[in-house]
């Protein structure tokens, strides 16, 4: 998986919508940049990117957090301190979720791509979907119920 | 009754839908707050949502035919909206990483889907594939024959069931009871445990409930606290003694199982006691020892050598090791876990066989070698029985022929294949190795089963073994000129035996049988 994959999962926990994720992206990438010649090779990038991502998810989250549902610090540090320790696992999850997602049938798949298709609300991704937002919710629901199956089956296939 | 109702498993998908409710969201920030199954759930489900995305945006940067127009067309460019330079940074700072990306990194860690584990048995039978005490469980169906299991979910709440039964384990937080008996016990922190049931979903508020399903209708039955039962039309709290539905049946009692469970381990150490009395008059031993704890000994460190007639100078010292609970209660153990722990002994004598014997419970593998038996140094006819790293039991023995310099490595090493894995850790555990000096051949044994038989190249026949000063779960004095390896054993050890003979393979059946937890 791109490292900018791993990144994303990662925010995504900490951060309430994909725009903040952006935002902070966007912001991490930068000072990455910048300070990349700080950037020890031999020592580990993810967490060493990972500590950036973090830091702008907090300062992102605080300068939003007066108007917004956003996690208060003490768990955004749990979150971001259990992640870093799981990131192999998260890849194998996305290998696996990215196999049983090319198994899914095209009308099944068709629900996955109204909802998440980039910067669509919820209830927008239904209407467009001609769907009530409940009945929506439901279908999705399923959906991934039938995802999280398929894709702790593969694991443990692939698990020695 | 109006009560809300929080679904762990829905907040998060509402929360990354953008569609959780102030309220919710609070509920689902104490949640996450105080449990790490339901974080590591959040980071689980937020990486799909991630790969989701990903995934969908790639399928809509190629063209679709049976797709409708969205009012939105996305391009990769239009999911940053953001100046192109700061992406192309994105990209190269990521394409830099692949290159210096260090290998160590992508060394796996381990991990495990478990939800929930198996803690107590009584003459259980499963349907598929059998489950013993101590197994962790994925999210699976449990098809209960028959007997008693009890499970514990790592949210906190503890079911019991009686087979026949059939039991799904969706999450750490939610369960299915397709048909049988039931009992469940939710403390405070497992608040909101769901319990689906043919008819009816029931939402614990912290509290212990039974639950009969027979022929697709539930009956359940509140001992104490508060339950929510949703219905297809209705919500309905449950308090204390109140009862839902027909049963013909008696809800699970929950007393009668701990006395089982109780009674059994008593018949299993009675029944070891009986054997070890008589096995320790086997004229073939040189040292055996039960891990008796005297609590009348002022020291607190003797290991007595129990072999009959007594031989008081094969008894052993402990040094740190500390007593602990055995293969049952009631039966000591000592634990080794820091560096210094071990077991001391002098073992008189010359032999031209030996089988060493114990019931260990390792907790980890955690040292290049992990040491089960060894003698001080390591000069000829000395012999060696340690756990190697990758799991596998590792009987050496040396002879230096006298023209071959000291420094020379020159010991005939013998490994099994791998038995400590993470199933067998934690557990108690049969090991034997035998080794006969005239044939060189070794034959090792975990739980009564051949998992090692070799020769090894180097044997030359009759060769003497001796022990002399010698240690039980360490290596503590070393070779002159070594600086002293760290080699405890991480675990339990709570009988030993040390024969001047070959066992046999039905022998080390026998001593398995009789000494076997459950």
């Amino acid at each position: 998986m791109a490292h900018e994959s791993r990144l994303r999962g990662f925010l995504r926990t900490l951060l309430p919508t994909w725009e903040d994720v952006d935002d902070v992206l966007q912001e991490t990438s930068l000072i990455a940049w910048r300070k990349f010649s700080q950037f020890e090779p031999n020592t580990h990038f993810m967490a060493w990117i990972g500590t950036i991502a973090r830091f702008e998810a907090l300062r992102h989250s605080r300068n939003k957090a007066r108007d917004r549902l956003v996690f208060n610090d003490d768990l955004l540090d749990l979150l971001a301190d259990e992640s870093l320790t799981e990131t192999d696992l998260r890849e194998r999850e996305h290998q696996a979720l990215r196999h049983c997602l090319d198994k899914l049938p095209a009308d099944q798949a068709r629900w996955l791509e109204h909802a998440y298709q980039p910067g669509i609300k919820f209830h927008e991704a239904a209407q467009l979907a001609g769907k009530s937002v409940t009945a929506f919710y439901k279908i999705l629901q399923r959906l991934r119920a039938i995802l999280q199956t398929c894709m702790t089956k593969e694991l443990q296939h692939s698990t020695p | 009754m109006n009560v809300p109702e929080f679904n762990l498993n829905e907040a998060i998908d509402h929360h990354l839908d953008g569609t959780l409710s102030p309220e919710d969201f609070t509920r689902l920030q104490e949640t996450l707050l105080f449990d790490p199954t339901a974080r590591a759930l959040l980071r689980q489900r937020s990486q799909m949502d991630a790969t989701l995305r990903d995934w969908t945006l790639a399928r809509q940067s190629t063209p679709l035919t049976a797709w409708q127009p969205s009012p939105k067309p996305p391009t990769p460019s239009s999911w940053f909206r953001r100046p192109i330079q700061t992406t192309l940074a994105t990209a190269a700072a990521i394409t830099l990483a692949f290159v210096l990306w260090p290998k160590e990194y992508n060394s796996p860690e381990a991990t495990s889907s478990g939800v929930a584990m198996l803690s107590q048995t009584l003459d259980a039978e499963f349907a598929h594939s059998p489950l013993r005490s101590g197994d962790t469980i994925t999210p699976r169906t449990i098809k209960l024959t028959k007997g008693l299991t009890q499970i514990e979910f790592f949210s906190g709440a503890t079911a019991l069931l009686e087979g026949a039964a059939e039991l799904e384990i969706i999450s750490s937080w939610e369960a299915r009871c397709l048909s049988g008996r039931i009992r469940v016990h939710v403390p405070p922190a497992a608040k909101g445990f769901l319990l689906h049931a043919p008819g009816m979903k029931l939402e614990d508020l912290g509290t212990e409930f039974a639950l009969n399903v027979k022929d697709n209708t539930s009956a359940v039955h509140v001992f104490e606290g508060e339950v929510i039962a949703h219905t297809d039309r209705t919500s309905s709290s449950l308090k204390q003694g109140m009862t839902l539905g027909n049963t013909t049946t008696d809800f699970l009692p929950i007393t009668e199982l701990h006395d089982l469970i109780a009674q059994r381990q008593q018949r299993r150490l009675d029944a070891w006691q009986d054997w070890s009395n008589q096995a320790r008059t086997d004229p073939r031993l040189i040292a055996y020892y039960t891990f008796k704890h005297w609590t009348d000994d002022r020291w607190d460190r003797l290991v007595n050598n129990f072999t009959e007639p007594r031989n008081p100078k094969h008894s052993g010292g402990a040094v740190g090791a500390r007593w602990t609970e055995g293969r049952w209660p009631g039966k000591e153990a000592l634990g080794f876990k820091r560096p210094g722990d071990r077991v001391r002994m002098s073992l008189e004598g010359t032999y031209s066989a030996l089988t060493l014997s114990c019931w260990v419970k390792v907790d980890s593998v955690d040292k290049k070698y992990n040491s089960l038996l060894l003698t001080d140094g390591y000069d000829n006819g000395e012999p060696h029985w340690q756990i190697f790293q990758d799991g596998s039991l590792m009987f050496s023995i040396t002879y230096r022929p006298g023209d071959v310099p000291k420094s020379a490595k020159y010991n005939q090493i013998y490994y099994s294949k791998p038995v400590f894995t993470a199933d067998s850790l934690g557990r108690w555990h049969h090991l034997a190795v035998t080794y006969d000096s005239t044939s060189g051949e070794v034959i090792q044994y975990f739980d009564a089963q051949e998992v090692g038989r070799e020769i090894s190249p180097l044997h030359q026949p009759a060769r003497p073994i001796t022990f002399g000063p010698c240690e039980i779960g360490n290596w503590g004095l070393p070779t002159q000129n070594h600086d002293s390896p760290i080699r405890n054993l991480n675990g339990a050890i709570d009988e030993f035996a040390i024969y001047q003979a070959v066992l046999s393979p039905t022998e080390i059946l026998q001593q398995f049988e009789a000494g076997k937890p459950e």
